[in-house]
């Protein structure tokens, strides 16, 4: 245990440290700094006073004594301040990480509680007509891009019911109903092509375990169909359902940019859309750490779930 | 056992993070709510100009002057002026008892503070180019100013409104501007979210008896079309600031929604390289121009919601001269063709346009001209660009062409001489015409409204034909009130002014 932690501690850092140059480079290279965004396009500036502006925000100087004053920051817990607000990125940062997790996690619910069940009695009833139709559905939730089916989504509420708040933000803790109500349709949108794909790989695991000797011998020596499908069969097929689940909280973050985007939320996905239209180096970058971060640790979580699942997987 | 601790912690650490997801204030005085789809990069008004920016910090200061909504000069924090006759020495007389948000109070100490940063080169101001003619800001009393200029300039007192005045605490690094707000405006800055919304609330000290009406103003940022037309529609947002036609129609087909309408004073363009082939021949840039067809561009692009003109807006009634006046408004791709052959290029002739991408209207005129320009012998490419990409390559002249959109100013001074100027400070095109140059000077120097309409006349043919632009065309530009907002009148200039008079329900 303490071992493997060890491990994905060093891994973690040298990950760190190449996703860190490699931001830092990356959003240099982009052309059009800080600056340039800032005055826009048709703005009367001398080459001198360009100087000067990016004098004051410290973009002047060679990118490499940038990045080592940045890096050497870290070190010392100093992330940097954002460049046009001023505040430092930490408090930027956790002041709207608390919408993606919460978008991302009822998402995430919603469809764990949908897909496991359609997953499994799809392949229960496999080749009957609710297998064919839950599987053109689960195919059509695949491919549909989140900020189409947001924007449907919205059309289609105001449509239905003009007077549903289905858009704008209001903090769970100022208002919990409110917050729900505005929720309900991002969640949908940023859920769907997740839920179908964990129905898809449950359909596959279950037919797969389904087929298995021990299955028969379950049902051989008297266990109910329940529990021929729940603990043995599904058991087994946890193994795959988990590694598609590790996948796709990477994909969910990647969503959330777009649906946070699209009704207007204000969390981490928009912070960083915004960071990087702005050229806002500082926030980026502490940004994609972060998130960097994140995924190092949920696939270390998955890794101990895999423990917790399959007795054969130790963690020597 | 050990793998259900390490569950149980996993899950008391989302709680934890899950609970801090409190954005923003409590819930006060109802403020105005205004969908925008920009967020501002910076709130100093002597530095940020893009059309975000000044979407809110409009409201937060205020100049010597101001621009009413029929583009007239009026008095703002000067209440009177007076002229030399030699037109080069102006005397202002300032409000009395005005108050900035600090609490400070506004003297002409302030006046002379804001116009020495705006022209220190250390600010870095954009707008310091037009008021380089000030030679000298003087405090003659707490409540008299006087300029003196290098050289007359008639457009002096419409620049002033854009010349946002500042504590003179702030002015000399008191207070970092970019982050925050303090001016003598009818509303006050109260807070920034990044990406979410910008609150400005009510200056309950303001000079104007009885305004502003309002709460406050509250600036959502929402980068989605569907998501602002919806959100005002259903109620969630009360305004749409300064929209384009293709949002307005959809709008205007709903019931509680009142849709304003005006000309713009910006006009999408497409602009040239003097200094680089082919454009850097005339005739080229006149068969450029004979190819296009302005009419059925502004049906294509603006849904028929605008109008082709000039270099000048047509919302500048006493400036613009019209179209008729303009020999390659006529759509002629033969004599495109015959241009194209005397310039050299019998076979056509293969140009590239940057496109700047982040505005859709833009992308659309662009596409309509790539089209028109093909029977008349031009191959055109667009290169659609990332905005900080674009504004780059316009800043540094490395481009053949381009299509962007720019905002205009309502004295015809302001876009002319700093455009089409020899060495102008946004004369990107590397344009010099010695003639041009000369009749622009003498404009500006002169205070007869009439020598100034004959002149610029001129120059708008001249410009309109074989200058570095070709003048697409001027959308109509529109606002969107939602249910029980009344009281607002729409700037051609987009600016807000008439919040201040706004009411809501």
């Amino acid at each position: 245990m303490y071992r493997l932690l060890a491990r994905r501690g060093a891994d973690l850092l040298v990950t760190l440290f190449g996703v860190s140059v490699i931001t830092f480079l990356l959003i240099r290279l982009v052309p059009g700094d800080a600056v340039q965004i800032m005055l826009g396009a048709n703005a009367e500036v001398t080459p001198e006073r360009l100087n000067a502006l990016r004098q004051q925000l410290g973009i002047d100087r060679p990118i490499w004594e940038q990045y080592f004053t940045w890096a050497g920051g870290i070190l010392s817990g100093n992330f940097g301040s954002s460049l046009w607000t001023g505040k430092p990125v930490i408090e930027e940062i956790g002041a709207r990480i608390g919408i993606t997790i919460e978008l991302t996690l009822l998402s995430l619910g919603l469809a764990v509680i949908v897909a496991v069940p359609a997953g499994v009695a799809m392949a229960y009833l496999r080749n009957s007509a609710s297998d064919y139709v839950v599987r053109i559905l689960t195919i059509a939730g695949v491919t549909v891009p989140s900020f189409w089916l947001g924007s449907l989504l919205i059309y289609l509420m105001f449509l239905f019911f003009p007077k549903y708040p289905a858009v704008g933000y209001v903090p769970f803790t100022d208002d919990p109903w409110g917050n729900l109500q505005r929720m309900l349709l991002p969640v949908i949108a940023l859920s769907l092509p997740v839920l179908a794909a964990l129905a898809r790989i449950t359909r596959s695991a279950m037919l797969d375990a389904l087929g298995q000797d021990y299955v028969r011998t379950a049902r051989a020596k008297g266990a109910s169909e329940l529990t021929v499908v729940m603990s043995h069969a599904w058991r087994n097929a946890l193994i795959p359902f988990v590694t598609t689940l590790g996948i796709m909280a990477g994909y969910l973050f990647g969503g959330a940019i777009v649906v946070e985007q699209v009704f207007a939320l204000p969390g981490l996905g928009r912070l960083m859309l915004g960071a990087i239209n702005e050229r806002n180096y500082p926030l980026i970058q502490a940004a994609i750490l972060f998130v960097t971060s994140a995924f190092v640790v949920i696939n270390f979580l998955i890794d101990l779930l895999y423990v917790a699942i399959d007795p054969r997987v130790s963690l020597k | 056992m050990r793998m259900g601790t390490g569950y149980l912690k996993a899950g008391v650490a989302i709680l934890a993070l899950t609970s801090g997801i409190a954005v923003g204030a409590a819930a006060q005085a109802k403020p105005l709510e205004i969908a925008t789809d920009a967020s501002p990069v910076g709130l100093d008004p002597h530095v940020v100009t893009s059309f975000a920016s000044i979407l809110v910090t409009k409201n937060v200061y205020e100049g010597l002057t101001a621009i009413d909504d029929s583009l007239n000069v009026v008095p703002a924090l000067a209440k009177s002026w007076t002229v030399s006759p030699d037109g080069k020495t102006y005397k202002f007389s300032l409000r009395d008892g005005v108050k900035f948000h600090n609490g400070e109070a506004f003297t002409a100490k302030d006046v002379v503070a804001s116009i020495n940063r705006i022209k220190d080169t250390k600010t870095g101001s954009p707008l310091a180019s037009r008021f380089t003619v000030i030679s000298e800001a003087k405090e003659v009393s707490p409540t008299e100013v006087e300029l003196t200029l290098s050289a007359p300039s008639a457009p002096l007192v419409s620049q002033l409104a854009d010349l946002a005045i500042i504590p003179a605490s702030a002015a000399g690094g008191g207070a970092d501007l970019q982050k925050g707000a303090i001016g003598t405006g009818p509303f006050k800055f109260q807070q920034w979210v990044p990406d979410t919304y910008i609150l400005l609330t009510k200056n309950e000290s303001y000079y104007e008896k009885g305004l502003p009406k309002l709460d406050g103003l509250k600036f959502n940022i929402v980068p989605e079309a569907t998501t602002r037309q919806v959100g005002l529609s259903s109620g969630t947002y009360q305004m749409l600031p300064n929209i384009d036609g293709a949002l307005a129609l959809t709008l205007k087909s709903g019931s509680s929604v009142n849709v304003l309408e005006t000309t713009d004073l910006a006009y999408s363009l497409v602009g040239f390289n003097t200094t680089k082939a082919p454009f850097d021949k005339p005739q080229v840039r006149e068969a450029f121009n004979y190819a296009l067809n302005r009419g059925k561009l502004v049906d294509a692009a603006y849904f028929g919601l605008g109008q082709p003109a000039g270099p000048l807006s047509p919302a500048l009634k006493d400036w613009a001269a019209p179209t008729s006046d303009f020999a390659c408004y006529k759509t002629d791709p033969v004599k495109a063709k015959a241009l194209l052959k005397e310039a050299g290029f019998e076979n056509g002739v293969e140009v590239t346009l940057n496109v700047l991408g982040s505005v859709q209207s833009v992308v659309d005129a662009a596409q309509v001209v790539q089209a028109q320009l093909t029977a008349a012998g031009f191959k055109a490419k667009l290169n659609v660009q990332e905005q900080g990409a674009f504004i780059q390559d316009w800043r540094n002249s490395n481009f053949e062409a381009f299509v962007s959109l720019n905002g205009g100013g309502v004295d015809p001074d302001d876009y002319f001489t700093r455009t089409f100027k020899t060495g102008g400070s946004t004369n990107v095109y590397k344009y010099s015409n010695p003639e041009i140059d000369a009749k622009l000077d003498a404009a500006r120097a002169s205070n007869n409204k009439a020598e100034r309409q004959k002149i610029y006349k001129e120059v708008q043919v001249e410009l309109a034909c074989k200058g570095p632009i070709a003048h697409l065309g001027y959308a109509n530009l529109f606002t969107a009130l939602g249910d029980g907002v009344d009281g607002y009148k729409i700037l051609a200039n987009r600016q807000t002014r008439y919040l201040r008079e706004t009411t809501a329900k």
